[in-house]
């Protein structure tokens, strides 16, 4: 049953949305629901209700026979409230919460109720009925309401002045200033400002992801010169590794990955120069506005070739992609959408790609305003071969386009010279495999009396004039198995007198399925070589024998694993004429030779690319086949305003990637200053860094926050610039110790009357544990797993990397969705499938079971225990001292070292199997696990 | 005991970040249990809010307290192992007399291709089962056949996907993660939801991911799809063993962890988040001292290990498999896969090869159901028998069938549906469902029903939106209800 809409187009609203439950598969939902209405609410209708409620009685003005009916009494009665199902009169009237209780007789059932439930719930449909739930408001500009035109992240952004405080000691710069206000506002006090130590512990890992080393520690403890904290902030921002640090939250937030997940998980060979891109964007500090227009249309920028600007689009081309799914225009649609939800979470803090099937149920995004990106996104490929059966990833050429035709054209050579030297030799075997073909019947039978009679294989060989190892293949082949193979059934069944008969029938059949084939095989060649004269396009592939044709056939014949009848390897080489095999093998020299002079393949990348422009139109709940007004490139009306001028010409990315990243956008700047702010606070003034709309959190400082985002734009869009003005701050310098009062008045420290303390991440305890252990390698960029589509079924080299195996840092393990290293997925990394804006956090038993049992943990305490025995030799105190600093990054009391030497002392003597050193990795590895590691105060 | 009711309508574990990071093992009972005082529990951590595998009490009375799902990866064929077409007998080698749906494979369809093997009834009930599955035949008054299912996916990855999270488009929860955050689990030493070797492929740990569901609810693999029984059964669970300490030693430097938690805390109040790190480590010890008895199969019975065909190498893999899946059941594992790795996309040589398949796991599914049976655990445990779709009843490429995700046949057994009941058909050729047509979606909702959740109810609020398994369908098919 397919629902056809409306005969007029649907026009779209804000307020009257045909309301399904949210963003989904719409096609299949509104079929769905479509027929539950047919089963089951229709029925129970006639049965429960239309005696009263129908055309003629209209019982309370109300009749539910017919779907006009049913459309006045759900909008003039307000049955059914579109915006919020759930709440429907209709359902408090059937359950009997209502003052009208209905029907009279009796209260449903608890089936019936749930069956009307479910009706509401997706939006109560009914054919003829959905016309008027799309009827809306008159004018498109009415389609917003006063609230939704007012909503504060629309608003351009303000330049607010800090405000007066009284407490003017402890502001530092304006940040404090806005802060310290809330705290006045709410009768909290600013925390007391933290140790030097617990301070560079802080912005070490907030700016690199580890910890300092013990002389990073002393130095900056020593250092009581004016502008040491100035000083030390350059020092990390201008470290590599605070663009590994950063350049993964970026990640984060772009869903990077290394392969497409979901159906067929193949490999983004070039993924990793995307990620390279984004870690040496942080470090050279490119303004984020360039960063956002790079990463949707890098590749227009310039008319030079501009490799960087293409690898920057991976941005767009990394997301997860069902390559092996049918139906095409449906995964197509499918990345476009997936497309447009990154770009929007990403760069706008929407939720855009809620409104595929709907108008965005919480927000003021119009369907239409969906389409209107879809469009550009349609004009844009990502594909080189979308149809092919699974569809081929755009793969494009950094170097110019003559080049790449170059190397494409050298490649085809090598593979026709290949073609041409395997004919030489084929033309050759088939003639023989002709004449072997006349003895099946005769090794059949031989093979035969080996197996069934009992007689010695090799004397019946030796008497039948047959080749033993070709008989020998030919018992193993015959020899009846458990379960039984239908192709030898007859052959099986033949009685001792009737052996000579089957495989004479065997052999007239195989001979014939050779005939053919053979005939096959000799029409491709000819064909083959006079394509490669002609030099006009590549040849065919050679056919290959499909087995279900003839199984027999295949598996004496064509059988990868072990044919009784052909000649492969030095059995060819035998089979040959010595004149035929020369000239193979001349033709093998020439093409190593061609091989060897061939050009290297061109660097190249995993990027998208303009496509033809499409002429998109909204597709009615989603379904592609159901084709709704136009829907020109525009951006979405509640920013954009009604009166734009659409993209005519090209996709429209650039056009995108300009609005997007203009000072102007009200969200832009907005999110990404929030982002920083999050990620140097563990909480972002709007707590959904990723939604800024409706559902999300209202920021707890407005006016800091545009503060920052204005800002932000005015440094040149600099984001090493928010993090000096951050890191400096009294703000950023606050203890984690928490008051009573304070844990009392502001349980959520919403108003940061304490800095919040966090759990490392895992690269941070990863990485963190490697630098403490002096195994890290801070190699940079590259990848460390090449190659193209994907791996055999269930071997292990579908896992990612283990990252216990490389020193590198963990960003630059590559990432194969469908199956993440074990630790990424124990210590809350996400799934690398949508953008994620903040990490989960979470404690559970199994990360416990990692620190105490893991090689990885107990080979970095192994090593930490090595480095401290040699570097201060018998001198424990000391030694405890330095663990501390390496691991903590702060001086032991006198009683923690009395402690740390006799706990070794005393497993020493508890355990004497256990070594000094075994003794000190313990001690370490206790450090290690410990809280005072895993948290950052 | 900790009991509240199954999850719905809110976004319960998130009552702020605070609450979330409390430690939970694979479960929290054993917590509460551990720790023999009132510390943790009058103390700073809620355990309702901080435990997401604290036991819940269903939506309503259940019939089935936990599932075994057997998987057949690559799609067995209906019309040639539980569904009897006599049409194809009758028109064997004639064309589809219907237009095709889409296919995998876009060549032109062979003809209407005969069952190859012979059906036959089985039980009292006189249910028709193939020759391939002579076992389970004995076996068929447990069966509650469902010949009606219909998916979406015609590739591999997609049907997967869609079998096990919904949906193929999008990154979702899967039914086991949901199942375990809808009901908790009863046994916090074990994980509450275990998948024994499973594909990596199509999908890979997206089909026993937790998705947006905290990580708590994720399957547990152990080993994949690719390795032996023996190389398994040295570690099932990472990092479950210490390879270098006794445990003597190891309790004596988690006592100095402790300790130096311990003393960190005292001087950091008001941060529940850090004493509940210290139980995580406490938990994991218990943890690994008690699991791995779990995974002995080898002390089984030999007359156990027979009737699952251990003594078979045949049957050896698929027979520990299920094996183990009735010991992590009796142990009170909420959800337990079995996946009998990718061998049944017949494209061609069927019956080779569905002989040979058929062989490696009709013993130890019949002995499953038997020693379940004999147990008593087949009164509260759901069995179910999949594949990610069937096949064609045309031919292809002589002597295979393509994929047929719109409309096949599944199985279940024991907990709450009936037994030797035959439920809907596909239409007289075999491919479409006709008859009490089970969406993917309404199959969700039905197990959902068995172990007492409303799928309507068993909702995620995340990223602005209520979140379900079914979406926004699904039907509960009461018909097949005991």
């Amino acid at each position: 049953m397919r629902f056809t809409a409306t005969s007029e187009p649907v026009r779209t609203g804000a307020l009257w949305a045909v309301a399904l439950a949210a963003c989904l598969p719409a096609a299949a939902a509104a079929t769905e629901g479509l027929e539950h209405f047919e089963k089951r609410v229709r029925p129970l209708l006639a049965a429960q209700c239309q005696a009263c409620h129908n055309p003629q009685l209209q019982s309370g003005g109300i009749d539910l026979a017919s779907g006009e009916g049913f459309a006045k009494a759900r909008d003039e009665a307000a049955l059914i409230s579109l915006e919020d199902p759930a709440s429907s009169r209709l359902l408090a009237i059937v359950g009997y919460t209502a003052r009208v209780k209905m029907p009279p007789g009796g209260k449903l059932s608890e089936e019936d109720l749930g069956v009307l439930g479910r009706w509401v719930r997706e939006g109560a449909p009914w054919p003829g009925a959905e016309l008027r739930a799309a009827v809306l408001a008159d004018s498109e500009q009415g389609a917003f309401t006063e609230e939704q035109l007012s909503y504060w992240a629309f608003q351009p952004v303000s330049q607010p002045r800090p405000p007066a405080v009284s407490n003017l000691a402890w502001p530092r710069n304006a940040i404090d200033r806005f802060i310290l206000a809330k705290l006045e506002q709410q009768g909290l006090e600013p925390a007391p400002p933290v140790s030097r130590l617990t301070w560079l512990r802080r912005a070490h890992f907030d700016l690199t992801g580890l910890p300092p080393s013990p002389d990073e520690a002393l130095a900056f403890s020593a250092d009581r010169s004016p502008g040491a904290w100035e000083r030390a902030v350059d020092r990390l921002l201008a470290s590599p590794r605070y663009g590994e640090r950063w350049g993964r939250h970026w990640l984060d937030v772009a869903r990077y990955a290394d392969s497409t997940g979901n159906d067929e998980d193949h490999r983004y060979p070039y993924a990793w120069k995307y990620r390279d891109y984004v870690i040496e964007a942080f470090n050279s500090d490119l303004p984020y506005d360039r960063f956002v227009t790079e990463q949707i249309a890098g590749d227009l920028l310039s008319t030079e070739p501009d490799p960087r600007g293409v690898i920057a689009t991976g941005f767009l081309a990394l997301g997860p992609k069902a390559i092996a799914q049918q139906d095409k225009t449906r995964m197509l649609y499918d990345v476009y959408d997936e497309q447009i939800e990154v770009v929007s979470k990403a760069m706008l803090g929407l939720t855009v790609a809620c409104a595929r099937c709907h108008d965005h149920k919480f927000d003021p995004i119009l369907t239409k305003d969906y389409y209107s990106l879809a469009g550009i996104f349609a004009s844009t490929r990502s594909f080189r071969d979308a149809e092919a059966h699974v569809s081929r990833m755009l793969l494009k050429p950094l170097v110019p386009q003559e080049q790449y035709e170059r190397y494409q054209a050298e490649q085809m050579a090598i593979k026709n010279r290949r073609i041409e030297r395997d004919n030489v030799g084929d033309i050759e075997i088939e003639q023989l495999v002709e004449a072997e073909a006349s003895r099946v019947a005769e090794y059949m039978l031989a093979a035969r009396r080996a197996y069934e009679d009992g007689e010695d294989e090799a004397s019946v060989a030796g008497a039948e004039d047959l080749d033993a190892g070709r008989l020998a293949k030919w018992v193993a082949y015959l020899r009846p198995v458990q379960p039984k193979r239908a192709q030898l059934a007859d052959w099986h069944s033949a009685g001792p007198d009737q052996r000579a008969v089957a495989a004479a029938a065997y052999q007239q059949r195989f001979e014939g399925t050779l005939k053919e084939w053979h005939h096959t095989i000799r029409r491709w060649r000819k064909d083959t070589i006079e394509l490669i004269r002609n030099g006009t396009m590549p040849p065919r592939p050679k056919p290959r024998f499909q087995a279900g044709r003839d199984r027999f056939f295949f598996d004496v014949y064509a059988a990868k694993d072990g044919p009784l009848l052909s000649f492969r390897g030095e059995e060819r080489d035998r089979a040959l004429q010595p004149q035929t095999l020369a000239a193979v093998r001349r033709l093998g020299e020439e093409l190593e030779k061609l091989e060897r002079s061939a050009i290297p393949e061109p660097p190249m990348a995993n990027a998208v690319e303009d496509g033809e422009p499409v002429e998109q139109h909204v597709f009615v709940r989603g379904d592609y086949s159901a084709k709704g007004e136009p829907a020109p490139k525009v951006f979405p009306a509640i920013l954009a305003g009604f009166d734009q001028q659409p993209v005519r010409t090209g996709s429209g990315r650039l056009e995108l990637a300009r609005w997007i990243a203009s000072p102007s956008n009200p969200l832009t700047a907005r999110v990404m200053a929030n982002r920083i702010w999050q990620k140097q606070f563990g909480q972002g003034i709007v707590r959904t860094p990723s939604n800024f709309g409706k559902l999300g959190a209202p920021p707890t400082h407005p006016e800091l926050l545009d503060w920052l985002a204005a800002d932000f734009v005015e440094q040149g869009w600099s984001v090493k610039a928010m993090h000096r003005r951050i890191l400096l701050s009294s703000t950023y310098r606050s203890s984690s110790a928490t008051s009573a009062e304070a844990a009392e008045a502001d349980p959520e420290n919403l108003w940061l009357s304490r800095f919040h303390r966090r759990r490392l991440d895992v690269e941070e305890l990863r990485d963190g544990m490697l630098a403490v252990d002096g195994s890290i390698e801070f190699a940079m960029g590259g990848t460390l797993q090449s190659g193209f589509g994907t791996d055999r079924e269930n071997s292990n080299d579908r896992l990612s990397i283990d990252p216990a195996t490389t020193p590198r840092r963990l960003v630059y393990i590559p990432l194969r969705r469908a199956n993440l290293p074990t630790l990424l997925n124990l210590f809350d990394f996400g799934d690398a499938v949508t953008s994620l804006g903040k990490r989960p956090v979470t404690n559970v038993a199994p990360q416990a079971l990692f620190m105490m049992n893991s090689e990885f943990v107990a080979r970095r305490a192994s090593n930490l225990a090595q480095l401290l025995m040699a570097s201060v030799p018998g001198q424990d105190a000391e030694r405890a001292r330095r663990a501390h600093l390496a691991v903590l990054t702060r001086e032991p009391s006198g009683a923690e070292v009395d402690t740390a030497l006799s706990y070794l002392a005393q497993l020493m003597e508890r355990f004497p199997e256990a070594s000094e050193r075994d003794a000190w990795a313990s001690y370490c590895r206790i450090l290690l696990a410990s809280n005072e590691f895993l948290y950052i105060d | 005991m900790t009991h509240t009711t199954a999850r719905g309508g809110r976004e319960p574990l998130t009552r702020r970040g605070m609450l979330r990071e409390g430690a939970c093992g694979f479960g929290m009972l054993a917590l509460a249990g551990l720790l023999g005082n009132d510390r943790l529990r009058a103390g700073s951590v809620a355990l309702d809010d901080a435990d997401p595998l604290a036991v819940r009490e269903p939506h309503f009375a259940p019939k089935a307290k936990r599932v075994i799902f057997l998987f057949m990866h690559g799609g067995p064929s209906s019309v040639d192992t539980f569904e009897y077409k006599p049409y194809l007998e009758k028109n064997h080698g004639n064309p589809l007399p219907i237009e095709r749906p889409l296919a995998f494979d876009d060549e032109e369809p062979g003809p209407l291709m005969k069952p190859l093997w012979q059906f036959r009834p089985g039980g009292e009930s006189g249910i028709p089962v193939s020759d391939l599955f002579p076992h389970v035949r004995e076996c068929a008054d447990e069966l509650c056949l469902i010949h009606s299912m219909v998916g979406e996916g015609v590739d591999h990855g997609a049907a997967l996907l869609q079998t096990f999270t919904g949906t193929s488009t999008f990154t979702r929860p899967s039914l086991g993660s949901w199942v375990v955050y809808g009901l908790g689990t009863e046994n916090s030493n074990l994980p509450g939801y275990v998948t024994i070797k499973p594909a990596l492929s199509h999908g890979g740990a997206k089909n026993w991911s937790s998705a947006f569901l905290p990580g708590s609810f994720q399957g547990t693999p152990i080993g994949h799809a690719g390795l032996q029984v023996a190389d398994v059964r040295g570690e099932p669970i990472e990092y479950l063993a210490n390879q270098h300490l006794s445990g003597e030693r190891q309790r004596w430097e988690l006592d100095m962890l402790r300790n130096v938690n311990r003393r960190h805390a005292e001087a950091r109040r008001h941060d529940p988040r850090l004493e509940a790190r210290i139980q995580s480590f406490e938990l994991a010890f218990r943890m690994q001292m008690q699991a791995p008895e779990a995974f002995e199969v080898e002390k089984e019975s030999e007359a156990t290990k027979r009737l699952y065909g251990l003594d078979d190498p045949v049957t050896a893999d698929f027979g520990w498999q299920c094996l183990l899946a009735r010991r992590l059941c009796e142990r009170d594992v909420r959800f337990v896969q079995c996946t009998h790795s990718y061998k049944w996309d017949q494209h061609s040589d069927l019956y080779n090869r569905h002989n040979a398949n058929a062989a490696e796991v009709d013993r130890p599914i019949a002995g499953l159901l038997k020693d379940l049976r004999s147990r008593g655990l087949l009164e509260d445990t759901l069995v179910i028998w999949a594949g990610e779709f069937g096949r064609t009843p045309v031919s292809q490429g002589g002597d295979g069938r393509d994929h047929n995700p719109y409309g096949y046949t599944i199985w279940m057994a024991g907990a709450g549906v009936k037994r030797g009941y035959r439920y809907g058909a596909t239409d007289e050729i075999g491919y479409h469902a006709a008859v009490n047509r089970m969406h993917i979606h309404d199959f969700h909702a039905t197990v959902l029903h068995l172990l007492g959740l409303d799928h309507e109810n068993l909702t995620y609020r995340f990223s602005g939106r209520d979140f379900r398994l079914t979406d926004v369908a699904g039907l509960v098919h009461r018909d097949i209800l005991a």
